[in-house]
């Protein structure tokens, strides 16, 4: 607590009137900073200055050529004004003048060259930071087959650009901010005025301002430190590193919070269903878009539900599958020594293992170990008669499924669920499945996600929405924007923009 | 301080569940390893108060890998296993029967009861109460009656289908004999008449006289019941009448001889269903079938022109009489011969008129073979097939 007083008394303090005293100064802050580069030059031969900057984050050339050069070859007449070296001199179009020693240092921090002049009591920032940076990329965690490719990367003024072209409009509002007392990372706030509620932005930013945290590194640390009920599984903030689902969200009336260092952006409020959703979905015809959507929801439940209903059935059930189907499951089974919800968990852990061991492992090695995994897990252990066949085949599936669930995020919670369902489905049947089921439900009901509720639009029932989560209706369908909290723009775009032969007349 | 409690909280809580579940649960948990999946029984009477009960259990072997399968592919003799064991009811019998397997019997797949004949003449409600009352027993399961004793047909050993179940099961689908489930043979015995008719088998003589049990049971006939005791049977042309009276018709090929030609139409029957329409009039009980059905021709021997309208007009009422000299003939035997009420009159009589019903259900068994049977049957034949 003493230091972050003493970083507010710093601040406060204002650059002094003396070169000397400020460097001095800044000197002792910048102690055993090998990367703070200070210059000492003359302007116009007479007026003492400094450049103070971090080696490698300015761009060296723009500041030798439009920095120093004009300022050293100055014919001064007078003591140089800072006013007048802005308007006159200095040929960089991002400047700003600064006038306290936090202003200095947060100017540094950020790759932005100061200057400071003799018996000037303010200094000169220079907008002219670069640095080494990761290029656009496709994101590979949510590639599309169409769509577009580029992916947010690390740096947040390169995010901000990306969303700035898909929405051009000065409606996009954005609003800065840090969190972090030592990392003191950039966090930016991005909505559309107008079509964002203004209580919505309010609340994000009063739950941002409340972090008091050393540091942010990845825009999960925000996560959990805003999220509405902070012991629920499920995420309650849908994360992406694509600039159109972002955009998207935006233009539903979202919030999307960007991170400095982090390629994923976080975006408020969001559904369950939203988290089913893949942009493809909208890009692709809405028959196709409805179909998969479909597809999904109902692999939501086999990768939920698959291996406990295949346990419930094989312990407790046996009468309900077809005999000729209870006969082939019986001979594979005959020689396997462990019950079947045992069976089940040791392939679920090692199919878990293994999945974790494929992400952790470079790229060429990754690909071995899968291959290592399907011969274990499938060839060997069941010629080896520890598992049966049907067990192989029903976590195949289930890990299928949990692919096909658009958003990671989403599917790791499905894939913690499913082993408290295996235990009940286990102890309990089919009873077991349908009390976790009602429990899960029970808690989706319960959960909101900054005021919205997590099951809308089906709890509570919002029947205009239904036809972008049960279904994806064509474009032109899309009349109002969906509602998240009271007060909000409602139309989207009018009515009857329904293509056909008879618009030609019009 | 909060996150710790709610942790304290969380852990006790999760005890308590944790306990509930093992207090609780698991106590009929069977993996499939342990039982013994049984696909047929069959019961038998050995003396007046004994009877035996017989069960094929089917052998979940060599199913694991590929080349396991390849050993017992060839006649699939080692599938099935038939235990039985003696007892003074079915549910004594099962009893002693559980003590020679070594796995739990499990009823939840058996599909089909044989009785024997002898057991069938001695009525059949106290067994089938067995079958309806035990919870893990299906009423969907088939019942049959066989003139063999029930144990020598379950250790046949079909040559195409996996076990017996399967063959009779598949042969009941075709509806060509009567097609009888646990619960239509409880409805019928506490139907109005109480009378039953339950599907008949004999053994089919096998084609390898050196293999005797390579062969299968199949329907010959109907087992006519009075009550709950077997007093008849009916063969399987007869029980083809015995199908339209009680609307059960699937299909059928119909075989007329039109006049004036040689030769023979045979008519394939598509779509048949009939309604029995009963009438007391001055006294007198009338029952009237009335029947609609479309059919194609599948043969043509004469030299008719079936593609003529005017033709194939004139072979439909041919049709019809065909149909009501079969139905005519299940009549004759079942309701004059046994007196058995295997077609719902008295429940049709009951529906329409419940106030005589009332009066006279008691004198229903002199009734019946009174009751005068009219046709209303409306035959249509659709195509006349590819070529004409």
């Amino acid at each position: 607590m003493v230091l972050v007083e003493q970083q507010t008394i710093l601040s406060k303090d204002r650059l002094s009137i003396h070169l000397h005293d400020n460097v001095k100064k800044l000197e002792s802050i910048y102690a055993d900073c090998a990367d703070i580069k200070f210059r000492y030059f003359l302007i116009g031969n007479e007026s003492k200055a400094v450049l103070i900057y971090v080696d490698g984050m300015s761009n060296v050339e723009e500041i030798d050529n439009n920095l120093l050069t004009p300022l050293m070859r100055l014919e001064l007449e007078k003591e140089p004004d800072i006013h007048a070296l802005i308007e006159n001199t200095l040929t960089v179009s991002n400047i700003k003048e600064i006038q306290t020693y936090d202003d200095v240092v947060s100017e540094v921090s950020s790759g932005n060259p100061i200057i400071l002049i003799d018996h000037q009591s303010k200094g000169i920032s220079a907008g002219i930071p670069k640095w080494e940076k990761r290029s656009l990329q496709e994101p590979t965690t949510e590639t599309v087959v169409r769509g577009p490719r580029d992916g947010f990367i690390e740096t947040l003024s390169t995010n901000i650009v990306l969303l700035r072209r898909k929405i051009r409009s000065p409606k996009l509002k954005i609003k800065s901010l840090q969190i972090g007392r030592y990392s003191q990372t950039q966090v930016v706030i991005m909505y559309i005025e107008g079509i964002a509620d203004q209580t919505l932005i309010e609340e994000v930013q009063n739950r941002l301002n409340r972090i008091d945290i050393d540091g942010i590194l990845e825009s999960g640390y925000i996560e959990e430190f805003i999220k509405d009920h902070p012991y629920s599984p499920f995420p309650l903030m849908l994360d992406t590193e694509r600039p159109d689902i972002a955009a998207a969200s935006l233009l539903e009336g979202n919030v999307v919070i960007l991170t400095d260092g982090t390629p994923f952006a976080l975006i408020a409020p969001t559904t369950f269903y939203s988290l089913l959703q893949s942009p493809e979905d909208y890009y692709e015809g809405f028959i196709i878009g409805t179909l998969i959507r479909w597809l999904r929801y109902v692999f939501l439940l086999v990768a939920l539900l698959l291996p406990s209903v295949y346990v419930a059935i094989l312990t407790y059930h046996q009468e309900m599958i077809p005999t000729t189907l209870l006969i082939s499951v019986a001979k594979s089974r005959e020689q396997i020594p462990f019950p079947a919800l045992v069976e089940a968990l040791i392939m679920e852990v090692s199919f878990e293992a293994l999945r974790e061991a494929g992400i952790r492992l470079p790229k060429n090695i990754g690909s071995a170990v899968s291959i290592v995994g399907a011969l274990v897990i499938g060839q060997a252990a069941v010629s080896a008669g520890l598992v049966s066949a049907p067990m192989v085949m029903a976590v195949a599936i289930t890990g299928i499924a949990s692919f096909l669930i658009p958003r990671y995020s989403a599917s790791i919670v499905l894939r913690i669920l499913r082993f408290p369902i295996m235990f009940l489905a286990g102890t309990l049947g089919l009873v077991g499945i349908m009390l976790a089921l009602l429990t899960i439900i029970v808690h989706m009901c319960t959960l909101r996600s900054f005021g919205v509720p997590y099951l809308q639009p089906l709890a509570p029932i919002r029947n205009s929405e239904l036809k972008d989560s049960i279904i994806r209706a064509p474009w032109w369908s899309f009349k109002k924007r969906p509602h998240w909290t009271d007060d909000y723009n409602k139309v989207r775009q009018p009515n009857g923009q329904q293509p056909s032969p008879l618009k030609g007349k019009e | 301080m909060k996150l710790r409690s709610i942790i304290e909280n969380g852990l006790l809580r999760f005890f308590l569940i944790c306990s509930v579940i093992s207090l609780s649960g698991c106590w009929d948990r069977n993996e499939v390893n342990d039982l013994a999946l049984i696909t047929a029984a069959g019961f038998d009477m050995v003396s007046d108060e004994k009877i035996e009960l017989s069960v094929l259990v089917f052998i979940p072997k060599g199913g694991g890998s590929s080349d396991q399968a390849m050993e017992s592919g060839n006649g699939g003799a080692s599938q099935t296993l038939v235990r039985s064991a003696e007892g003074k009811t079915v549910a004594d019998a099962m009893a002693k029967l559980q003590e020679k397997l070594p796995r739990k019997i499990f009823w939840g797949h058996t599909d089909v009861f044989i009785l024997d004949e002898e057991l069938a003449k001695k009525g059949i409600a106290g067994h089938v109460d067995f079958i309806m009352r035990h919870p893990t027993l299906r009423e969907r399961g088939q019942i049959f009656v066989s003139s063999q004793k029930a144990k020598k047909v379950l250790k046949l050993m079909p040559p195409l289908e996996r076990d017996l179940s399967e063959v009779l099961k598949e042969l009941s689908q075709h509806k060509l004999g009567l097609n009888i489930t646990t619960k239509k043979l409880a409805q019928m015995l506490i139907g109005d008449s109480g009378d039953c008719a339950l599907p008949w088998i004999t053994i089919l003589p096998p084609e390898n006289k050196e293999k005797p049990k390579q062969t299968i049971a199949y329907i010959t006939g109907t087992a006519i019941f009075k009550k709950d005791k077997m007093i008849g049977i009916i063969d399987d042309s007869v029980t083809r009448g015995v199908l339209w009276l009680r609307n059960e018709i699937l299909l059928g090929v119909i075989t007329i001889k039109p006049p004036k030609t040689d030769g023979y139409i045979s008519v394939n029957v598509l779509q048949a269903q009939s309604k029995l329409v009963p009438k007391i009039q001055n006294g007198k009980w009338i029952i009237t079938l009335k029947s609609v059905s479309a059919s194609d021709i599948v043969q043509n021997t004469t030299k008719l022109d079936v593609s003529n309208p005017v033709v194939l007009k004139s072979l439909e009422p041919l049709l019809a009489k065909e149909i009501e000299k079969r139905i005519k003939k299940a009549r004759n035997q079942v309701q004059e011969e046994m007196k058995a009420d295997i077609f719902g009159f008295a429940e049709a009589f009951h529906r329409k008129y419940p106030d005589v019903w009332n009066k006279k259900k008691n004198r229903w068994n002199e009734i019946y073979p009174n009751v005068e049977l009219k046709f209303d049957t409306k035959c249509h034949i659709r195509r006349q097939g590819l070529t004409s």
